[in-house]
Parts: C-alpha cells; structure tokens; sequence
C-alpha cells in the first residue's frame, strides 16, 4: 500500500499499523459500477470520505454524494425522496432515532453483510440497529453517550473551594449527581462571561436531555403500552432541573436556541464549567488550534440522577436502499465505512467505535502512550456507554419530540409551570399515539 | 379555413403554460392531498380519502390560530414600519444636495441579499453569546448577554428587525423616485399661501405619493412568503412557539413530522392569507390610480 | 435681529438632525452586510472570542478552506457558482422574452375578462414558496427533471412572468399608439414594428423587470433546497447551508460563501440601477 492514497486525511500511528490489513479484507470487485450515496455532512466526517478513494481503488466502482447535510436536513431530503419514489439511490447515512420513520426504504442487511462480519461489532449495537427483525444500518460509531466536560482549574483553586464548602455544606469536586451540578453551576456562574453549565435547548436535543434526566430520576417516557408517561413526578423534578438553572442565570441566556453546534463551540470558547456533551468533542476540545480550554479540560463520567446513571443514546450508520440497484457493491461500501481501519482512523478524533477490535486497540494504545486526556477521556466513554438507553424504536418518536420541545422550553423560559408544561404535552402526545394506532 | 386563434391569446400563451405547469399542477395535487391522511413516508396514504378532516382538525386547533394571528400581525407591523421608514428615509434622502446617487446606491444594498442569507446574517449578529449587538452592548459597559433569538418579545423584534431591513429600500427608493416625479409648481403656491410644511406634506406631498406607496406595498404583499426563510433560520420558530408563524408550522408538519396532508391544508389557509393580502393592496393601487387621473 | 438668530439657529439643529438621521439610517443599512464582509476575513477563534476582540487581524483562511478539496471544509464552490449563473440568467431571459410577449398582449389587446388574468397571474406568484415546494417536488420527481438545471429554470421563469409582465404592461401602454400604427402605415410588419419602434422604448422597463428577475432566481432558496439535490444543480443560497453540519455552524466560511454571494448582485445592479428605479416607478403607476 502507498501512503499517497492517504493524502488529505490525518494519518494516524494506529492507522499506519493496520493499513496491511486495509488491502487484506476482501471488498469484492465491481469494476464501472457508480454508487450513489447520501452522507451526512460535516468536518469531522471529511476524513471517513476522504477514504473512499481506497475503496473505489480496491472495488473498482465509484461512489457519486448526491448530498452530504446534517440529520435532520438529510432527514427532510430522505422523506421527500420517499414520497416521489426517488430512492434509486444506494447508500444513505442513518441514525437509530430516524431509522423507524423509513418504513420498507432499506434493505434488511442481515442477507447482505456475513455473519462473521456482524461479529466483529458490539453486540449491543447491532441490536440497536435492528428494528423487528431487520438490520436496518451498519453502524459507523458506537452508542454515542454524552459524557461530563468540565475545565479543571475550576477544581484547583483554594478561595473557590472553600466558598463553596461554606455556602454549599459539602467539598467542592468534580459532580457526581446532577444536583451537584446545579449547586456549582450556579455557583460557577457569573453572567454575561462566565456560566456554570448549559444544554441543548430545542428540537430532539433538549427532549433527548430531558428524558436522560427523566430516566435519571426514575421515570419513563412512554408506558409500555405507548401511553405518555413523562408528566410524572419524576418528570416534573427532571424538568424542574432545567428550569431552575435557566432561573438561576447559570446557563446562557440564549440556551434554548441552542444545538449541539452552539454548545460545542461554546465550551470550547471556555466560557462554561461543567457541561455534558458527546464523545465527538473530546478531540476539538483540547485542541489548542481550535479550543481556549485545551489543557484545562477533564473528562468525567455523567452524573447520576436520583434514582440512576444514564445516557441517552444515539447510534449512527450507513443503509442501503431496496431500490438499489447493485446491493451487493453498496453493502460492500457500508462495511468498508465501518471496517475496522475506517474506524480507528475517526475514533483518533474522538468518535467512539462499534467495533470490539478496536475498542481494545484504542484503549491500549491510549494507556500505552502518552496522552493522558486521551487515557482519561476514553475511560470516562467506557464507563459512560454502560448506562446507555436509546429511544423508543418507532416511527412516532421524532414527532413526538416536535410536540414535547415547545412545551419543555414553555417551562424553561417561565411561561408554564413545569407539571403544567408536561400535561399539556402529554395530551398532545397521547392524541398523536391513538392516531397513529397504538390503542 | 382553420380558424386562427387571436393574437393577444398567442402572446399570452407561453406564459399560462409555464404558470399552469409549475404552479397550477402543484397546487391541484396539494389540494387533493390535502384531503387525505398523506405522510410523506407512506406513500399509499395518498389514496385513502378523508374529507375535511384535516382542515377540521387545524381550524380547532389553538396553535394553528396562535400562530396565524401571528402571522397576520407580523405582516401587519413589517409592513406599515416598512413604509414609515421608507416615507422617512426617501425623504431626509431627497433633501440632501450632494452625493445623492451614492446614498440611493447604498439604499439599494439589501435588496441584493437572499433572505437566507439575511436570515443568517441576523443570526449571527443577534447570537447572545459572539453576536455583534451583545458585544457592543457589554463593550459599552453593559452587564447583560440579552436573549435577543430567546425571549418573547426581543426575538418578535430581532426578525421584525431583519425583515424590515431586507424590505425598507423597496419602499424608500419608489417613495424616492415618487418625490421626484412631483412637480414643484403646488408646493410652490402652497409656500406663498402661507400653509406649513406639515400642511403641504400632508395635503399635497402624500397625495402624490400614494400610488407609488401602493405600487411599494403590491410588490411588497406578493412576496410576504419570503419572511419565511429568515424566520426559519434565526428561531425556527421557537423558543416555546413565541415566533412560530404560519410558515414554519407548516414546513416543521410537513417536512419533520412528514404530514403532508395536513400540511398542504395549513398551506392553503397561507395562500388564502398571501392572496387576500394581494388583492387588498391591488385595489388600493387601481383607486389611488384613479384618483390621480393615471388609470388606464 | 433676535428673530433671525433664532431662526439660523433653528435652521441649524435642524441640519444637523437631518445629517445624524441619515447616518443612522446608513450605518443600519450598511453595518451587516459590512460585518458579513470582515467576519470572512478574521480567524475563527476570534469571531467566536469571548470577551470580544476589536481589533481584526487578517486571514485568507476561509476562502483557502472554502476553494480546497474535500477532507479540508472546502465546499464545490464553482459548481455552485456556475450553477447559480446558468440558472438564474437563462430564466431570466426566457422570464422577459414570455412576460414581454404576455405585456404587450395586456397593454395593446382588448379582450374578455382582461383584468381577470391580469390580477389572476399575479396571485399565482403570491403563492407561498414554502407551500409549493413538496408537490411540486413530486410533480417533478415523477416528470423526471428533479436535481438538473432544467427543472429550476422552469421554477424560475414561472416565479418571474407574472412580474414582468405587469412591469412591461406598464411601459407599453405609455407608448402611443399613433407611433407603430405610422411604422406599419410606412410598410413594417406589426412585429418589426414592434421590434423597431415600441421596443426601443420600453427598455429601461424590460431592464427593470429583467434585474427583478435575476435577483430573484439568484436568490430563491425555499424551491431550490427540495429541488436540487447535488453539485449538479445546487445554487449559491443552497450551498450556504453546507457550513452547518450537524455539529458546527462555521461563521467565517459561511461568510467567506455570502461574499461571492453577494457580488456578482452588486455589481450587476449597479450597472443598471437607473433603469431599475425608472422601470419600477413608470411601469407600476401608469400601467
């Protein structure tokens, strides 16, 4: 293998090791055969396409992105795809929140992918990728589990501590419930330059939140019958969590507006204490290109709440279509974006894998080298990722999640009361559930 | 003889065609679908009849009605702001003796931009944490991060505020091109008569002015959809349905929640909505025409 | 004596609330865009710094990023280029020459039921963009034009007709009749005539309703994001939302990509803003 192949990608020292193995798992050869695919887009997936090169060089087919954007555009764009009958197209990104809306657009992959092959994945998110019985996505990363960021020199400094011991009653370490991190959220904060925490604010991300807090505190979402069940007590106390911090100043006051992209960047303008996000930072965060907190950021794992440690749990990868034409080459690009070498070429920047292998390869790597944030990070992933749950596998989900963030935001930003707010949600919810045939 | 068609029909033709083909079609199908159950991924929910139920359903719904009263006042308040700065504008600009063609130049500046683009660009500067207006606002010694895309009545005014940039010029540069079409002579006489400036503005000026405003507000009420990008992209809609308007419910029905049916019925009421809006200021600019003697 | 002085100093403040009102009214109008501008130019770490920097330092780091290749942020910012101008200056000419024939017809012709189509093809542009785009979506899907040049120059030239045909309706009723009834008397054809006498005339108004056009198409992005869908076909508007990924809102690029936006608008309306103001008074409130 010649290394130019490799140009325009970060090669990595664990990429370099396996590249022998790159040219050793047989991809199968489909010489003029043109592969149509919709990605999701954005820098730190450039990389994984970057890739793609190799396997056209080893196939001998080429693969056309009629469009790379974010879940929730490529969303849209799939669903419109299936009302006009377009979905000719092969390979299309997914993600375990969305899969169950695509009823009958993606191949079961179980008949395309070799039993050996499915072996080498977590069995949990193999599972995960199924819904009644059928494989629906390879998935690219592990069950993402948001884990706690937080800037160290928060932790290092006297006077702070011992403030914090005479107002609070308890020494100030890194949180291990989430009424811990209330207490130092508010006490971190000092608005408009500094803010203990934040959190997503609309769409899924501030209903995935919220019910991560909700299990967290004992509840459900949904009953097993499908009924709304989050307009419990626990669902008032979870929700309460968000309103008083909203109250307290201790979030941004633009919180509700936010989105990941939002958060991200604004942990890493160093500007926030404490603040949960995915394992797909840990890389941009210490970065001192990129980042003001570098050097100054620990990873933890999340918090528990009263009843439980959770993380809510979102899983992404590639399909293929029904109406694809060639199934097979298409199946043959999915495991070749989700093999081994792809893998621990993304998870060098901070992606979680969903392959056994190379789980073990990075953290052995990571307690080998010298990077002790990595070594750190990677075990705050590990414990993290014991407590995932997912969504609930059915279509309704993301419609539901459209009902509930208005009102959740309702309660945040104080037009509601929080048991108000989730009532009324609830109903709407329920009238969405009896519609769509569940009782 | 074949029978030849009239000319006026023939010169008519390529444009009823195109019209036909790209909006009546479409419009015809949504119509239909309106009637019926359709989510955009089941496509055989097409066919399953339903009668008026989706139209029942959002006209008892309060948030429709939220957010069409919404609308309405949105438009409303854009619209008649629009005007008063544009009269406002149009006329500090027709005073100015030197360098008049630049400031016209530079009036026509947001025109060019795409409303998404707009959209974007008030995102960014309207962000409470690195936008521009908070940064000044705190550089100036202020304490606050102002929630201007969050709370109620700061984010109604923060895409008010890119609405009426993007649209003010159209307005300021007829009402600008009407000042200068106005023939000197009545102001004059009214001068030497002794009448205020006020009293000739209103009296005279405004008069003039009217169907150039008109022409400004029909041109205006044909593209009012256009808010909906800027809208989309600075709130979405949100915080808490506080800028949700006609629009943004129904793409967020349509496109996220892939109802379509009732999303085409949520579209129909907005076309219903653009077209009244349409006709209302048609004929407000046919009788200002006529008053003036310019009909033809 | 004391009278006068007063007055002057009258006169005075009222200069200088006039000057400071427009200046006001200026930098409103011109600060955003400005602010679109610098931000293309400074570092990402410095847009998003917090407390805010002030003083900007330069780097060609976005549109560096924004031309290179794949794997580097950069986006097929050509095509997308290329693409905006294919489609938004073919429509526009297919939009003048359809609407100039559609107001000629209006302005020359009696027939039944005139102002009917006349208010009845405006009303077809007042639909909402937003409302129209899914079934317009499968009308094309089905049709086969989804995704190609082709199928938004349709879109387009739809949009644009009914404007300007009121535009040039305008201009051809100022014309007198006497002048192209004397060209057919001195033996032209009604359409040399036309072509001769009636046309040179309205120009400026075709030039109005033709810039209309342009920006119009140059500028759609409800229609366009449903009906492209790759590098094939994607104008500027929908490139811009290549820079928000699921992750990242990438401030400078995006800025960097508005700019090249921006110009080619600019330049172009500058060129013909005389007729653009001329066409837009005289063929509205005469028509």
């Amino acid at each position: 293998m010649k290394p130019n192949i490799y140009n325009g990608l970060a090669v990595t020292t664990a990429l370099v090791a396996v590249m022998d193995s790159a040219a050793a798992q047989d991809y199968g050869s489909y010489p003029g055969v043109t592969i149509e695919a919709k990605f999701i887009g954005g820098q730190q997936y450039e990389g994984l396409y970057g890739r793609i090169a190799d396997w056209e060089a080893l196939t001998g087919a080429t693969v056309n992105i009629l469009s790379k954007k974010s879940h929730f555009e490529i969303d849209r764009e799939i669903k419109s795809d299936m009302a006009a009958g377009t979905t000719d197209w092969c390979v299309g990104s997914n993600h375990i929140s969305f899969a169950p809306q695509y009823e009958g657009l993606y191949v079961d992959l179980n008949s395309l992918v070799p039993a050996e092959v499915l072996a080498e994945f977590v069995p949990g998110n193999i599972d995960a990728s199924t819904v009644g019985g059928e494989l629906l996505m390879l998935p690219r990363a592990q069950f993402d589990v948001s884990v706690l960021y937080y800037l160290k020199s928060n932790y290092t400094d006297a006077d702070k501590a011992a403030a914090f011991k005479a107002e609070y009653g308890y020494d100030l370490a890194v949180p291990e419930t989430w009424n811990q991190v209330k207490d130092q959220a508010i006490f971190f904060s000092d608005p408009p330059n500094f803010y203990g925490t934040q959190y997503a604010g609309k769409d899924e991300g501030v209903v995935g939140r919220f019910y991560e807090m909700l299990v967290a505190e004992g509840g459900q979402y949904l009953n097993d019958d499908y009924t709304p069940a989050f307009n419990s007590e626990a669902g008032v106390r979870a929700l309460q969590w968000f309103v008083d911090l909203y109250e307290a100043q201790a979030v941004p006051a633009g919180t509700t507006s936010y989105v990941w992209d939002d958060l991200g960047q604004g942990f890493a303008s160093g500007s926030i204490a404490l603040n949960l996000d995915w394992p797909g930072w840990a890389g941009f965060f210490n970065d001192p290109e990129k980042s003001k907190a570098s050097g100054n950021v620990g990873v933890a794992v999340q918090p528990m709440g009263s009843a439980a440690r959770t993380g809510w749990a979102g899983l992404h990868g590639f399909s293929v279509t029904n109406d694809c034409a060639d199934k097979e080459a298409a199946a043959s690009l999915v495991m070749f974006l989700t093999s081994e070498e792809s893998q621990l070429a993304e998870s060098s920047g901070g992606s979680l894998p969903s392959r056994t292998a190379v789980w073990e390869a990075n953290l052995e790597a990571a307690s080998n080298g010298d990077d002790p944030y990595r070594a750190e990070s990677l075990a705050a992933f590990a414990e993290g990722a014991k407590y995932a749950f997912a969504v609930p596998a059915i279509p309704e989900w993301v419609e539901t999640t459209n009902i509930v963030f208005p009102e959740l935001q309702a309660a945040i930003v104080g037009d509601k009361t929080a048991k108000q707010a989730l009532d009324d949600a609830a109903a709407a919810v329920d009238e969405l559930m009896q519609d769509a045939g569940y009782y | 003889m074949r029978r030849r068609l009239p000319e006026w029909f023939v010169l008519l033709l390529p444009a009823f065609v195109v019209v036909a083909a790209v909006v009546l079609i479409p419009l015809l199908f949504s119509l239909y679908s309106s009637f019926t159950p359709y989510k955009l991924t089941r496509p055989s929910t097409l066919w399953t009849w339903i009668g008026e139920r989706n139209y029942e359903r959002i006209l008892t719904d309060w948030k429709f009605w939220a957010a069409f009263g919404r609308t309405v006042l949105f438009l409303t308040i854009a619209l008649n702001l629009e005007l008063l700065f544009g009269l406002g504008i149009a006329l500090m600009v027709n005073k100015v003796t030197r360098g008049q063609r630049t400031l016209r130049t530079v009036l026509m500046f947001p025109m060019m931009f795409s409303p998404i683009l707009v959209g974007f660009q008030f995102k960014f500067i309207f962000n409470d944490n690195v936008g521009l207006v908070n940064n000044v606002l705190q550089s100036l010694g202020s304490d606050a991060a102002l929630p201007w895309l969050v709370d109620g009545n700061l984010a109604m005014f923060s895409i008010l505020f890119a609405e009426i940039w993007m649209s003010t010029s159209v307005f300021a540069i007829l009402i600008l091109a009407g000042l200068f079409a106005m023939p000197r002579d009545p102001l004059e006489a009214a001068k030497v008569d002794g009448c205020t400036p006020w009293q000739s503005f209103r009296h005279i000026t405004l008069p003039f002015l009217m169907p150039f405003i008109y022409i400004a507000m029909t041109i205006r009420s044909l593209d009012v959809a256009r808010a909906y990008d800027i809208v989309q992209i600075m709130t979405g809609g949100g915080p808490a349905r506080r800028t949700e308007l006609l629009w943004t419910l129904m793409s967020r029905t349509g496109y996220v929640d892939a109802k379509m049916g009732l999303a085409n019925a949520m579209g129909y009421v907005s076309i219903l909505l653009s077209i009244a809006f349409t006709i209302f200021f048609f004929r407000k600019l046919s009788a200002a025409r006529a008053e003036l003697g310019m009909g033809g | 004596m004391d009278r006068n002085k007063t007055h002057r100093n009258r006169r005075r403040v009222l200069k200088g609330l006039h000057f400071f009102g427009l200046f006001l009214v200026m930098s409103i109008i011109c600060i955003p865009g400005l602010w679109i501008i610098l931000n293309s130019f400074r570092p990402t770490v410095e847009i998003m710094a917090k407390p805010p920097v002030w003083r900007p330092s330069f780097t060609l780091e976005h549109y560096r990023a924004m031309f290179g290749g794949a794997g580097q942020g950069g986006v097929p910012v050509f095509s997308y280029l290329w693409n905006s101008i294919v489609i938004s200056v073919t429509s526009t000419l297919i939009a003048v020459l359809i609407g100039m024939s559609g107001g000629y017809a209006f302005a020359r012709y009696r027939f039944k039921g005139k102002s009917g189509y006349f208010v009845g093809l405006m009303l077809f542009r007042a639909v909402p963009g937003v409302a129209l785009s899914l079934p317009l979506f499968i009308v094309f899907a089905k049709v086969g034009i989804i995704d190609t040049h082709f199928g938004l120059i349709l879109v387009y030239v739809a949009m644009n007709v009914p404007f300007t045909i009121w535009l040039t309706d305008g201009f051809f009723r100022q014309i007198p009749k006497e002048l192209h009834e004397a060209a057919e008397i001195d033996g032209c054809t009604r359409w040399q005539a036309f072509w001769k006498v009636e046309f040179p005339v309205a120009r400026s108004g075709v030039a109005s309703a033709a810039i209309f056009a342009f920006l119009t198409s140059w500028n759609e992005f409800a229609l366009a994001s449903q009906l492209t869908r790759s590098v094939d076909s994607k104008t500027m508007p929908v490139g811009l939302l290549d820079f928000t990924a699921e992750f990242t809102i990438n401030w400078g690029g995006m800025c960097a990509l508005a700019v090249l936006m921006i110009l080619p608008a600019l330049i172009l309306t500058f060129i013909v803003q005389k007729h653009l103001i001329a066409g837009l008074t005289f063929g509205g409130v005469k028509g």
